[in-house]
């Protein structure tokens, strides 16, 4: 839509006082007719977009550092939203946990995907800094169909009805029972997996890839679900110590416990949603950690340009379920800027609903309504709740930094040392 | 802007008014003002060495000039001079960073497009290797097969210098390790690659010099083993009389994403726009069309070649030493394998008639080619092996020595355990004694070459030498590592003293695992 509070752009009327003052010639050089339909051109496309907005006046470039969320900020109409209000964020793209533990220097604001990099960041920042939730998103898994299937057949998952009985895009996982199969070191044609997909075969090991542990907050999440399922779904380090003396350390004991589970997939990827999405997904990796988000957005993207479901992707739903809340945190006053408009613009939080998150509204205590009826609307399968509500009770965040740290080996951290 | 110029002409204002606006306005398409002129210096890897084609249009879209240097090592150490890192692969970069324990996180990274390390074969080999694999669908078990009976030779470039050959080196490795998932170090803690490397008769220091000397002899080997795209662009290159069959190992590959790193943070700018540039639709399309890479995306269409599913994706190492253990067992590819002299001291007592040399002939046939699992391909005798049979009661019935040259040197050394007759003694000091004398002769013969000895017994010792008289004669000689599989009423405690002082270690046969798996068990720690 066009900005209508928005005045001519200066730029545009200068050209035409130069042309005044010459008193009346008309004869232009080609060079001047070659640019101006390419002006006007460009003028009328920005019109049409909306970005008509003072192309001189000053745009305030922020610098943020941002892991997956980052999907929302590259995301063009998102672009388009914040141009409006003269902002354009410059992404550097790392992992949540490096967000916490590298410099600031340079950056307005951080984009970390979870809670504990942003408290980590937030115990960092002496002063009180402003800051935006805008949007939660499930942890998931996501897989293939015939994978999916493998799962069930091997009794640990079970596929969610889809209407009309089409072939459904979401299952629901039993955590605890396929940790087991994880553990038990069996391959996927083991569990039935050549069988299921006639005609190929997988003799790798059943396990998840996860982008890096020491790096990542899905990783960091996954561990927080694989840690409180194997604590007999408790938290690591809240069990009232019967034999203190005894009992050693029971936060690395879990580490401990979990290590060869998650330590199975050898080197960690860098980013593993986007070899997920990538045509090579399926034989980069059966299991990978995902958001939610980031799926439901592949499936709108997908719908629209196929008009139709990508149903060879599928997610698993783990049972408990973790829940991740990225946090926007300004770092200094441009970054101000931009966590309260994240705050107060109806548009942009709109807008995360159509890129998957699930958005808390003032006055709603359910955030998925909205994002369902979106889903319904765009002809996309609607994920049903799990009937087991169980939820993952996170570590404190210094019990998750000693598993962290523990599992994935984390080179130390030499916090604020950028010379 | 245009005030602080003097006009040129009358129009002069009016026409740097309208290209400024239009610079403006198409600011995220083009028109790359001289303002915004950049040169990032890159180090990238030699298999990245065919982007050049793409890299004008990059500068003149962009404003990014990329001034590359195809040099990188796969740890990239000389980057301390360059902007940006483009490797085939930054694992051994990121091991390196791990194992020095350097703070903080990884560069900046982003996947530039994918191809995974394969075999091409010319076309009798494709189809040899085809007819003896399962399903006629090859592994790199079935390639280590034919490698290690002579009925394969391949090239591959130096896994010390290459990203390329590193990869092929850790994907044949995963595959002989047979575990199904990353290798650990226990897994690399004998060299499984003996009979595979025994096939490998060309190498080089890139792809690119392996693929040269490949291409002036191509009558030396009959398969090179490098990414996938290297092995396209050489069949598309018209410098084959014909062309290469492709074959991705069943077992599953090991994947290069070429990513493109940020070493330097301060040129950050530049480097979001060469990344968004090269994601482009446009410039993956080019880049799949002139470098028979994977598009790192979704949903761009492919070209024919590029249809074909890549097979199940390897996971790869997470400790430097895992690598560099490989890189050390495998050493110098120029030089060929290391022909091993393996000595068998086996026990002919009569408690060994019935089941129990049943299982060792069947053992012995399964190491000469007959068993056809994974690890036994791997585990194999392989063509340059020198074996020795001893055959021993209360005292050393025969012997025989047989360099591996074909099924005929595997067949004399199977009819010797083959034989039937039996004593009724065991001197397993005087077997082990004699196995010492035939290792003290092959040394002296060739020092360079490994010798062991593998001991395999069923009884306590009854006759020959003591166990002292055996050590006191063991002083001062060097140390053969020995490996004894000590099965039903072998002395086990006295066995692995003797293993001990050797370097070498017993191994269970019964009742965990068969003599086989014992067997196979100590292939390359020898």
């Amino acid at each position: 839509m066009a900005d209508h509070d928005t005045a001519p752009p200066t730029t545009v009327t200068e050209p035409r006082l130069a042309t005044r003052a010459r008193g009346g010639r008309r004869r232009h050089p080609w060079h001047v007719l070659v640019a101006a339909p390419l002006a006007v051109a460009g003028l009328v496309a920005l019109t049409v977009t909306g970005n008509a907005l003072r192309p001189f006046d000053r745009i305030d470039v922020i610098d943020a550092k941002m892991a997956s969320k980052s999907d929302y900020f590259k995301d063009p109409e998102v672009q388009r939203l914040l141009l409006k209000h003269g902002i354009r964020v410059d992404i550097h793209r790392l992992g949540s946990r490096g967000i916490a533990e590298q410099s600031f220097e340079g950056m307005d604001v951080v984009f970390p995907s979870g809670q504990p990099a942003a408290k980590l960041v937030m115990a960092r920042e002496q002063r009180s800094v402003r800051s935006a939730r805008p949007f939660v998103t499930p942890l998931v898994l996501g897989t293939f169909r015939d994978y999916a299937q493998t799962l069930v057949r091997a009794g640990v998952a079970t596929p969610q009805k889809a209407p009309g009985g089409g072939p459904t895009l979401y299952y629901d996982l039993r955590m605890d029972a396929f940790l087991e199969r994880i553990e038990a070191r069996r391959t996927w044609n083991d569990i039935g997996y050549d069988q299921v997909a006639r005609g190929r075969s997988n003799s790798g090991r059943v396990l998840v890839r996860t982008s890096s542990v020491c790096e990542s907050n899905a990783a960091g999440t996954y561990l927080s679900l694989v840690a409180f399922v194997r604590n007999g779904n408790q938290a690591p380090g809240t069990q009232p110590r019967t034999r203190p003396e005894a009992a050693g350390d029971p936060v690395l004991a879990v580490a401990d416990d979990i290590k060869p589970l998650i330590n199975l997939q050898g080197m960690a990827a860098d980013e593993q949603a986007d070899s997920y999405f990538s045509d090579e997904g399926e034989n980069i990796a059966p299991v990978s950690v995902i958001y939610e988000h980031q799926y439901l957005a592949h499936q709108v993207a997908h719908q629209r340009r196929h008009h139709e479901q990508d149903t060879s992707r599928v997610l698993l739903y783990p049972t408990p379920q973790a829940l991740t809340e990225p946090e926007l945190i300004a770092i200094d006053d441009r970054g101000n800027e931009l966590t309260d408009l994240m705050e107060s613009d109806p548009e942009l939080r709109r807008r995360a609903i159509e890129l998957g998150f699930r958005v808390r509204f003032s006055g709603e205590d359910g955030t998925s309504a909205q994002l369902n009826d979106y889903l319904r609307s765009r002809g996309i399968q609607v994920p049903t709740p799990n009937p087991d509500r169980t939820k993952v009770d996170a570590p404190d965040l210094d019990s998750l930094e000693r598993i962290i740290n523990r599992v994935g080996n984390c080179p130390l951290v030499q916090k604020e040392t950028q010379e | 802007m245009s005030g602080t110029r003097p006009p040129r002409g009358r129009n002069g204002p009016l026409a740097v008014c309208m290209l400024l606006l239009a610079c403006a306005v198409l600011a995220a398409g083009g028109c790359s003002g001289g303002r915004d002129k950049v040169t990032l210096r890159v180090l990238a890897g030699p298999e990245l060495a065919d982007v050049r084609p793409l890299l004008k249009d990059l500068a003149h879209d962009t404003g990014v000039t990329l001034d590359i240097d195809y040099t990188a090592t796969p740890d990239l150490t000389d980057r301390a001079s360059y902007d940006l890192a483009w490797p085939a692969s930054d694992r051994s970069f990121l091991l390196a960073l791990q194992a020095a324990r350097q703070g903080g996180a990884r560069p900046e990274s982003t996947t530039i497009m994918r191809s995974p390390v394969v075999v091409g074969l010319d076309a009798d080999a494709a189809g040899r290797l085809r007819a003896r694999a399962a399903g006629g669908r090859p592994t790199w078990a079935d390639l280590a097969d034919a490698a290690a009976d002579g009925a394969l030779r391949f090239g591959m470039p130096d896994p010390r210098r290459s990203d390329t050959g590193r990869a092929a080196l850790v994907g044949v490795a995963t595959a002989a390790a047979g575990t199904g998932d990353a290798l650990r170090v226990q897994d690399v803690s004998c060299d499984r690659l003996r009979g595979f490397k025994s096939g490998q008769v060309l190498t080089g220091p890139t792809t690119a010099d392996l693929i040269d000397a490949y291409v002036r002899r191509p009558d030396r080997a009959d398969a090179l083993i490098a990414h996938e795209n290297e092995l396209l662009a050489l069949n598309a290159g018209g410098r084959l009389a014909h062309p290469l069959t492709i074959v991705r190992p069943e077992d599953g590959t090991v994947l290069s994403d070429f990513p493109l790193l940020l070493l330097d943070p301060d040129r950050h700018d530049a480097y979001r726009k060469v990344v968004d540039w090269l994601l482009g639709a446009d410039a993956q399309q080019r880049l799949m069309r002139i470098t028979w890479r994977r598009p790192a995306g979704q949903d761009l269409p492919r070209v024919r070649e590029l249809r074909a599913p890549i097979g199940n994706a390897l996971s790869y190492p997470d400790r430097r030493s895992v690598v560099d253990r490989l890189l050390a067992d495998y050493g110098d590819p120029a030089r060929g394998a290391t022909s091993d002299h393996v000595v068998f001291l086996l026990d002919f007592s009569t408690s060994m008639r019935g089941t129990r040399i049943a299982a060792l002939r069947s053992a012995f046939a399964g190491l000469s080619g007959a068993d056809r699992t994974a690890t036994g391909k791997f585990a194999r005798f392989y063509r340059g092996e020198r074996i020795t049979v001893v055959r021993f009661g209360g005292e050393v019935l025969d012997e025989r020595t047989v360099t591996v040259r074909g099924q005929r040197d595997l067949d004399a050394l199977n009819s010797l355990v083959a034989r039937g007759d039996f004593a009724n003694a065991t001197a397993v000091w005087s077997a082990l004694d004699h196995g010492r004398a035939v290792a003290a002769r092959s040394l002296a013969e060739d020092p360079g070459r490994p010798v062991a000895i593998v001991l395999m017994t069923d009884g306590a010792n009854n006759a020959g030498i003591s166990y002292a008289e055996f050590t006191a004669r063991a002083a001062g000689q060097p140390r053969t590592p020995t490996y004894p599989v000590p099965i039903g009423e072998a002395d086990t405690a006295a066995l692995r003293r003797a293993a001990r002082d050797t370097g070498g270690r017993t191994v269970a046969a019964a009742p965990s695992s068969s003599l086989s798996d014992a067997f196979k068990e100590i292939r390359g720690c020898l």
